[in-house]
This record gives structure tokens, C-alpha cells and sequence, in this order.
């Protein structure tokens, strides 16, 4: 059966150039970067130039740039490594409701040792509370962080707009920025958006699993998070995958070549999704907000009186990966923490259903899942007891 | 986490799916809110006491449509005696078993079929309508299913304590602090417990 995904916003296809890429790494060239003998020197030279393409893809310096195992190990080694060196200067942080797990866990993590939290709230689109954030801000506030696009809803956090309220206050705040699902998506140039500390990821836009950077700007200190041998630099200890960062800046260079195409695509793609999803099934809601403010790759729309599992599931069986929000589908059997702050009631969490899409995807595959996605809605409204619509 | 095949065949095409009109007896369980709910209609033949038609209605995941599909099909030419005696396990293992945390979709949906017999049952004056007390409770906590494991939190004996005191249901619990499952434990008790009209509060401490 042909395979029609979705769920690009949990990991995307690896392309195939970027497979290509990574093959020398993994056959002869397994050498380790290093000083002096000859192969060490070529795979340091070529180390250079991957942290290059990554570098410049968001306008900063090699310098600046650091390959961890994952975006999550970035998170980890910015947050972790930032507050554990800084406490000094003051023990209050700033995150949202609505942030990406590794955020809010690293957040409680450090309340539980004594740090101040402040969590924003949130509009009923996804935009995080602006004027809460001026109010929060105190002289021993020393980190905001937050997800530039929302994983849930594809909100695009105004960072600007936050940089300059984090600048009204007397002292420097850091601000750490997880970009997992707005890298590739949005033009990021992390020095005039002001960010200090930013997590991407590689799988997410079509390159290898098991491979992310950390941007630490210039000037910002972060302590050791991970000890052991230093073979690079402070923040990347351990072997290094020379393999999976070949793989990493292939999909960077293959992102960016034709960045604007892309996003167009992909805006095109989500719009006709929608607009074909709310012209076919009756008793829906777009969740997140509409137009331009809208991350181009997600959708992410509730469906009246049934169960997302049940519809994901049944998307399954005809081929089509989606993600939904719902409890049952959850390990912990909770609905969607973001939704339920944004304001939306437990059945329309329930209820909801994701997008994401990739360069990879076509109209021709909405229609598709569109077309199924309108029976099986209908097939499970027939069975609920809440439906009395027909 | 995986479906058995017989539970994506029933999920598929479930069998007794709709609505009986004029039934003899009905119930509604759970809620939207915690993500499922199942409604039973049943036509009894008032001589013999055999369940003569039985349908079902969910608003749920795939396990509550499944297990509502196996439920009725079990339940179908039963009489209301051999009916009250169905439980939990013996759906579940008809369905070739349900994964532990979609173990309260077949308590769910054989806790419904219990209530339509119970209807059916104080309409005819066969029984008397359930008297609420202390023991009530503890029934309602034997619905209760610790997700990780798939079984109910009094066979665990996770429930230190079960009172009932001036109109307040008072539970007493023991699950470590950071179990992921605590909330939604707490939540699934609250939900059979706050329908009671007799609970004016319940109080929860672990």
C-alpha cells in the first residue's frame, strides 16, 4: 500500500541525497577528526565546513555553533549548562504553558532545586502572553526560553517583539529559543532576532535521526553539562557522528537552496489542506491561528462528537500517518496540555487531529487523505452517541 | 503499544452498532470529557428474560468500540442473569486481550451493560434500585484501573482507605508522587464517584 505522511513535525524522511552524503562516513572515512595525521585533518577540515553550512544558515559564526546527539541535548546543554553557571547572577526563569516538553521539564526540573518559575499563559491561537511577560520580569531574572514554533498548533512566536521586552529590563536575560519546527521553515537569523541560545534538529527537515545543534552566541557562557573526553570543543563531548552530521548539512544545504520554494510549497500545501478539510466535513475547528502568524508546514483542525485515536487509527489503516491529540492516544492518557491552555475543552483535544507536511508531499496525496479522512469522520459520527446531526 | 487483530476487526467493522428504538432498557457511561463514552440499548423478552437485541452507540477510542462490539455479542440470547455474571476480563480476553492502559474501555463498557440490565430490572421491579453506601464506593473503585498494568487499584491495593462521612466519599491512596498515571487515576476516580448524588465531595489524599 503507498504511504501518505503527515506527521512530519515528529521526524521527516531522510532525502535521499542526504543518504548519500552520509555513506563515505559510515564505509571509509570512519577516522575521527584531529590534529596532525592526515586523515584526522581532512574529517576536521570537512567538520569545518558542515558547522559552515549550519552557521550560516541562521546567520552566525562557526564559532557559534555546536553538533550535539539531538535537539533535546541541545535544550538540555543550553538550559542546563546556562542556569547551573549563572545561578550566581539570580534563580528566576521565564517559560509558557504551551512550551515544548523539553522546556517545561527542564523548568520544573530547576524549580525543584530551588529556581523561580514564571509560566506564561497563553491566547486561545497560541501566542503566549506578552504583557504577563513585562510584569514577570524581575532583577534576578536571568533566562526566558521558548518554542519559536509551537509542535502542537505551528504558532510563530514573535521573538523580536520578546527580545525587546526582555531588553527594557536593567540587566541582560538570556533568551533560549528551542527552533526545532521553525528551522526550515521560517528565515531565522538568530543575531537580529537577538536569541543567545537556540536548539535545531536535523530529522526534522529531512536529514538523519540521532544528530542536532546548539547556536551559543558569542559572549554567552554555559557550563559543562556532559563531562568526559573533549575531543572538539567543551559542549561536544564524545565521538562525534561524523556520518550524521554529513547527513545534517546536506539537508541544511538542501533546505536552503531552494528555501523560498519551499516554504511556498508547503504554505500552498497547508492552505488547500485546510481549506479542502473545512469545505468537506461539517462541525470542525482549526486549532492555532490562521494566515502568516502560522508555521507553512501545520494543520491542526478538531472534529465534532468523535475520537481522535479511533480517526488516527483508522487513517492508518488506509496508509495516511497523522498525529492527534488526544488522551488515548497518550501515554500518560492526558489530553493535549497545549490545547486545554489555549482554552479548547477536553472533547475538541480529544477530537484533534494533526498536519505536517513536507516538501515531499503533493496535492495530489491531501486529496487522498482528505477523501478518507471525510469517510471515516462519517463512519465514526454514525457511531457516536453524541452525533444526532442526519 | 499494539492492537491485537481481533480488536482491529471489531474496531473496523463492529458488530450491534446503532441505536434501538423504544428499547426495554438503556444506559449511557463515561464522558466526553475523559474521552469516551458508551451508550447500550437492549430489547428483552419479557417471558424468557433473554436479551433478544442488544446495540450499541461510543464516542470513543478503537478499544471502547471494540470492546462495546465484543460486549454485545457476548450479551446477545443471554438471559439478564447470565448477563449480570459477563466481566471485565472475560471481554477483554475475547478481544485476544487489550493493552493495560486500555484496560477501563471493557470496565467501561461492561459496567454500562450492568446498568441497562439494572434498568430494565427496577422498571419490571425485578430489583431494587442500588442503595448508595460505603460499599458503593469500593465497588466503584474496583472500576478503577491502574493504566500501567491494566488491573483495578483495589486488587493493587493502591487504596490505603475508602470512608464515607457526611456526604463526603473520603479516599485515601498510595501511589508514588511521580507515577505518570497518578493524575489520570485521581481524575478517573473523581468521575465515578461525583455522579452520586449522596457525594457532595470527594477528597482524595495520597
Amino acid at each position: 500500500m503507498k504511504k501518505y505522511y503527515f506527521d512530519n513535525c515528529k521526524t521527516s524522511q531522510p532525502a535521499p541525497e542526504v543518504i548519500e552524503a552520509m555513506m563515505p562516513y559510515l564505509k571509509d572515512k570512519f577516522i575521527f577528526p584531529a590534529n596532525f595525521v592526515s586523515a584526522g585533518s581532512t574529517a576536521a577540515e570537512e567538520l569545518e565546513g558542515f558547522k559552515k553550512i549550519i552557521a550560516d544558515s541562521i546567520g552566525a559564526n562557526t564559532s557559534e555553533i555546536h553538533f550535539t546527539s539531538s535537539g533535546t541535548t541541545a535544550n538540555n546543554i543550553a538550559i542546563k549548562g546556562f542556569l547551573s553557571e549563572n545561578a550566581k547572577h539570580g534563580t528566576h526563569i521565564i517559560v509558557s504553558v504551551i512550551d515544548y516538553p523539553d522546556l517545561l521539564t527542564n523548568a520544573a526540573f530547576f524549580e525543584k532545586s530551588g529556581f523561580d518559575v514564571t509560566y506564561l499563559e497563553t491566547d486561545e491561537d497560541g501566542f503566549i502572553n506578552l504583557e504577563q511577560l513585562e510584569n514577570a520580569i524581575r532583577p534576578d531574572t536571568i533566562m526566558f526560553m521558548t518554542t519559536f514554533v509551537n509542535h502542537t498548533v505551528g504558532s510563530i512566536q514573535p521573538i523580536k517583539k520578546i527580545r525587546e521586552i526582555l531588553d527594557t529590563a536593567d540587566h541582560k536575560i538570556v533568551m533560549h529559543v528551542d527552533a526545532g519546527q521553525a528551522y526550515g521553515k521560517l528565515p531565522i537569523n538568530a543575531n537580529e532576532l537577538g536569541i543567545d541560545l537556540m536548539s535545531i534538529s536535523a530529522h526534522k527537515i529531512h536529514g538523519p535521526q540521532g544528530v542536532g545543534a546548539l547556536y551559543q552566541r558569542k559572549g554567552v557562557i554555559i557550563g559543562h553539562v556532559i563531562h568526559g573526553i573533549n575531543r572538539l570543543d567543551n559542549h561536544q563531548t564524545g565521538a562525534v557522528s561524523m556520518a550524521n552530521i554529513a547527513g545534517f548539512s546536506k539537508a541544511v544545504e538542501l533546505t536552503f537552496r531552494d528555501f523560498n520554494q519551499n516554504v511556498n510549497h508547503l504554505r500552498e500545501l497547508s492552505n488547500y489542506l485546510l481549506e479542502k478539510i473545512e469545505k468537506t466535513i461539517p462541525y470542525t475547528l482549526l486549532n492555532g491561528p490562521r494566515g502568516e502568524s502560522r508555521a507553512p508546514h501545520n494543520i491542526n483542525v478538531s472534529f465534532d462528537y468523535i475520537e481522535g485515536e479511533a480517526i488516527m487509527l483508522m487513517m492508518d489503516m488506509a496508509g495516511i500517518s497523522v498525529a492527534t491529540g488526544s488522551a488515548c492516544a497518550s501515554q500518560g492518557l492526558k489530553a493535549n496540555y497545549i490545547l486545554m491552555a489555549m482554552g479548547r475543552n477536553h472533547e475538541q483535544s480529544h477530537s484533534s487531529m494533526k498536519f505536517t507536511l513536507s516538501r515531499y508531499n503533493t496535492k495530489e496525496e491531501i486529496d487522498y487523505a482528505v477523501e478518507k479522512l471525510a469517510e471515516i469522520v462519517k463512519e465514526l459520527r454514525s457511531r457516536s452517541p453524541l452525533y444526532n446531526k442526519e | 503499544m499494539q492492537y491485537s487483530q481481533k480488536v482491529l476487526d471489531h474496531f473496523m467493522k463492529p458488530h450491534n452498532i446503532g441505536k434501538i428504538e423504544n428499547p426495554d432498557a438503556e444506559a449511557t457511561e463515561g464522558s466526553p470529557a475523559c474521552g469516551d463514552q458508551i451508550s447500550i440499548y437492549l430489547k428483552i423478552n419479557a417471558k424468557t428474560q433473554v436479551i433478544e437485541d442488544i446495540k450499541f452507540q461510543s464516542y470513543g477510542c478503537a478499544s471502547n468500540i471494540a470492546t462495546g462490539s465484543i460486549i454485545t455479542d457476548i450479551a446477545m440470547g443471554k438471559t439478564l442473569k447470565e448477563a449480570k455474571k459477563i466481566g471485565w476480563k472475560e471481554a477483554a480476553d475475547a478481544l485476544d486481550g487489550l493493552p493495560p492502559i486500555k484496560m477501563h474501555c471493557s470496565v467501561l463498557a461492561v459496567d454500562t451493560l450492568h446498568k441497562a440490565i439494572k434498568d430494565y430490572e427496577v422498571k419490571h421491579n425485578l430489583a431494587e434500585a442500588d442503595k448508595f453506601n460505603k460499599e458503593t464506593i469500593v465497588e466503584e473503585l474496583k472500576k478503577v484501573i491502574y493504566p500501567q498494568v491494566g488491573e483495578d487499584i483495589v486488587t493493587l491495593k493502591m487504596v490505603k482507605y475508602a470512608g464515607f462521612e457526611n456526604g463526603v466519599a473520603i479516599i485515601d491512596l498510595e501511589i508514588p508522587k511521580f507515577d505518570e498515571h497518578r493524575d489520570n487515576v485521581v481524575e478517573e476516580i473523581r468521575e465515578h464517584l461525583e455522579h452520586y448524588k449522596e457525594i457532595k465531595e470527594v477528597k482524595i489524599t495520597i
